[in-house]
């Protein structure tokens, strides 16, 4: 597979199709990876592809918006451009997606690679990408069942018990902003917490501040979380985050059975009212 | 013979400094290790390799106010200070002390940070020497060690029988009057070794790079976060900012990172550092370029890896301070 998108990359910068394909390399420790940025047909033999390539790179495309730029994409990949298209944050004509399929990719961290999946990706019944220009290898077969089993703990709490764990878990933000910066929905020119007019959050960081960023920062992703996972996987205290979004994705699914990020034109529920629609009241 | 403490005396001695001392010490939090206040002894995770964050906000809080107003009697009157107990900062490594060390320079130069200072002054630092090294740890190509006593007052080195106690300095022997220390025939184990990062000269090499598109190429994959600010033991930018309420005002300091887009923004709409590669350029150039000649000294990093860990995208400040001395010679040579 590896040799495959290596192939594609230089093909695509010895013709001058884009100017840089987006994909990962072996990181600094010899066995892991980081985004890469290859813009000379020779840096292409820099790509790898394997089960360490957690990375979300989709984002990068928006710093790209206006150069002609091809990205190695896995399944979450594609789907957070879907997303970025659809908010119109990237052009269609400027990417080229070089899509690989997904076993889901195993837990690291720097210098570490485990046997298992990384809790994401055992949930995660995506493994091939939702759109692409080239396809790295044979699709392969998908379980479309759909599992929310990480919440039943958190189900089972009372309203007061889950609104302790909470607090427990956002005193320990520091506000590095680190999930924002890594989340593909994330790209506000400016962000709620640090606009002034209106002062939606102080710059202190304590309970009352950290609780207010967290929990906006993901009812601002509902209906739009493509569930890369990024956010938690980047949290220097681990903060399990991903169980709020997919509370949330949840309730979205539940509600308007819809997925973000499968499609570059259905907007998300929460953007749209329809005469007819269930609202449950 | 060395002063000795067996494991229970050690859990004993830290019962006894409970009851006159706040003491912070790394605990496990979650998924992670933090320093925090304890209450009880069993808390303390005595054998830990690197905890989340650093201890600095034991004295360079995430959130402290500086000064409280208060409207009183149609006079507005300066609420005084919260008293500071004295305390100790039990477990840190040598690298986090040595963390503390460079965050003093700045804070306790005339005139000193009141706030710091204050702080600074009610703790005693307790050490404990490194039994492992991780894959991302290189203290000793920036002047510490594993079992480097430097920057503490007392440090503790594990053993399998115990712990060599080694008191350096009176504060660190005040916290044992009346405590009975064995003595003991034993030598120190041997200490980890950590990765060789070539700093030697740095400072002289980092200059040459400014302009080289090293900076804007390393910036491509940074996704511009404050992390490698905020775990460093001895990044120290921040913001302030006032919380008017009726009746009260409170000056308010937050942690900050020159990695946050809007951090130099200007009024007039100007950016010294505009872009993600000046902004990274900054991180490291503060780190081995402008605190060494600013404060006459050494690299302001420690060499405790936290970065390289965090770091969502790698950027490895090893590699980095490869490239400066690569990059650097090169233009050196060409000049």
């Amino acid at each position: 597979m590896e040799e495959l998108v290596r192939q594609k990359a230089r093909e695509l910068l010895s013709t001058r199709q884009v100017e840089c394909v987006i994909g990962w390399e072996r990181a600094s420790d010899g066995l892991t990876s980081r985004p890469f940025f290859a813009y000379a047909p020779e840096e292409a033999d820099r790509l790898i592809y394997d089960q360490t390539c957690v990375n979300s790179l989709a984002k990068f495309l928006v710093d790209k918006r206006n150069k002609n730029t091809a990205i190695v994409a896995k399944p979450c990949d594609t789907r957070a451009i879907n997303l970025l298209l659809l908010e119109k944050q990237i052009k269609r004509e400027r990417v080229y997606i070089i899509g690989v399929t997904c076993a889901g990719m195993r837990e690291v961290s720097f210098g570490y690679m485990g046997e298992k999946l990384q809790p994401r990706c055992l949930l995660c019944p995506q493994h091939n990408p939702v759109v692409y220009d080239f396809l790295v290898g044979e699709l392969v077969s998908e379980e479309a069942v759909r599992s929310y089993e990480d919440l039943a703990e958190i189900d089972a709490r009372t309203h007061q018990e889950r609104e302790a764990f909470w607090q427990e878990h956002f005193s320990r933000c520091i506000r590095c902003y680190a999930c924002r910066q890594a989340c593909p929905g994330c790209y506000c020119q400016q962000c709620f917490v640090d606009q002034l007019d209106p002062h939606w959050v102080g710059i202190r960081i304590a309970p009352q501040e950290n609780h207010q960023w967290n929990t906006v920062r993901a009812f601002h992703l509902m209906g739009r979380c493509i569930e890369c996972g990024e956010c938690q996987r980047v949290c220097p205290v681990k903060i399990p985050m991903m169980l709020l979004n997919r509370h949330l994705l949840r309730e979205v699914e539940s509600k308007f059975s819809f997925q973000p990020g499968l499609s570059p034109e259905t907007p998300p529920p929460l953007a749209t009212f329809k005469p007819d629609e269930d609202l449950g009241i | 013979m060395k002063s000795f403490l067996s494991r229970d005396n050690l859990l004993l001695w830290l019962k006894r400094l409970l009851q006159e001392y706040t003491v912070i010490a790394p605990v496990q939090a979650w998924d992670t290790v933090l320093f925090q206040p304890v209450k009880v002894v069993e808390e303390i995770v005595l054998n830990y390799d690197v905890s989340a964050l650093s201890p600095k906000d034991v004295f360079f809080p995430t959130s402290e106010t500086l000064f409280t107003f208060e409207r009183q009697g149609g006079r507005w009157e300066a609420r005084p200070l919260p008293e500071i107990k004295k305390q100790v900062l039990f477990g840190l490594h040598p690298c986090d002390a040595h963390g503390i060390a460079l965050m003093d320079v700045p804070f306790l130069s005339p005139p000193a940070d009141l706030h710091y200072q204050r702080r600074r002054e009610a703790t005693t630092l307790v050490g404990l020497a490194c039994s492992r090294a991780r894959p991302e740890c290189f203290c000793e190509s920036l002047g510490g060690g594993p079992q480097d006593p430097s920057h503490l007052d007392v440090l503790l080195i594990p053993t399998p029988q115990g712990y060599i106690l080694q008191v350096r300095t009176a504060r660190g022997a005040a916290l044992f009057t009346g405590f009975n220390v064995e003595e003991l025939e034993i030598d120190n184990p041997p200490p980890p070794v950590t990765a060789p990062v070539p700093v030697a000269g740095i400072t002289e090499m980092a200059r040459n790079t400014f302009n080289d598109v090293y900076w804007e190429r390393l910036a491509d994959r940074c996704i511009h976060c404050n992390l490698c600010a905020y775990v460093c033991p001895c990044c120290y930018c921040f913001d302030i900012r006032d919380y008017a309420l009726k009746g009260r005002v409170e000056r308010v300091r937050s942690w900050e990172s020159c990695q946050a887009g809007g951090f130099t923004r200007l009024a007039g709409g100007y950016d010294p550092r505009p872009s993600k590669g000046a902004r990274l350029r900054q991180r490291f150039f503060h780190k081995f370029l402008y605190y060494p000649t600013q404060f006459k000294g050494q690299a302001k990093c420690t060499g405790c890896g936290r970065c390289v860990r965090a770091c969502p995208v790698n950027i490895d400040i090893r590699e980095v301070a490869s490239e400066m001395q690569r990059i650097g010679g090169r233009v050196a040579r060409a000049a």
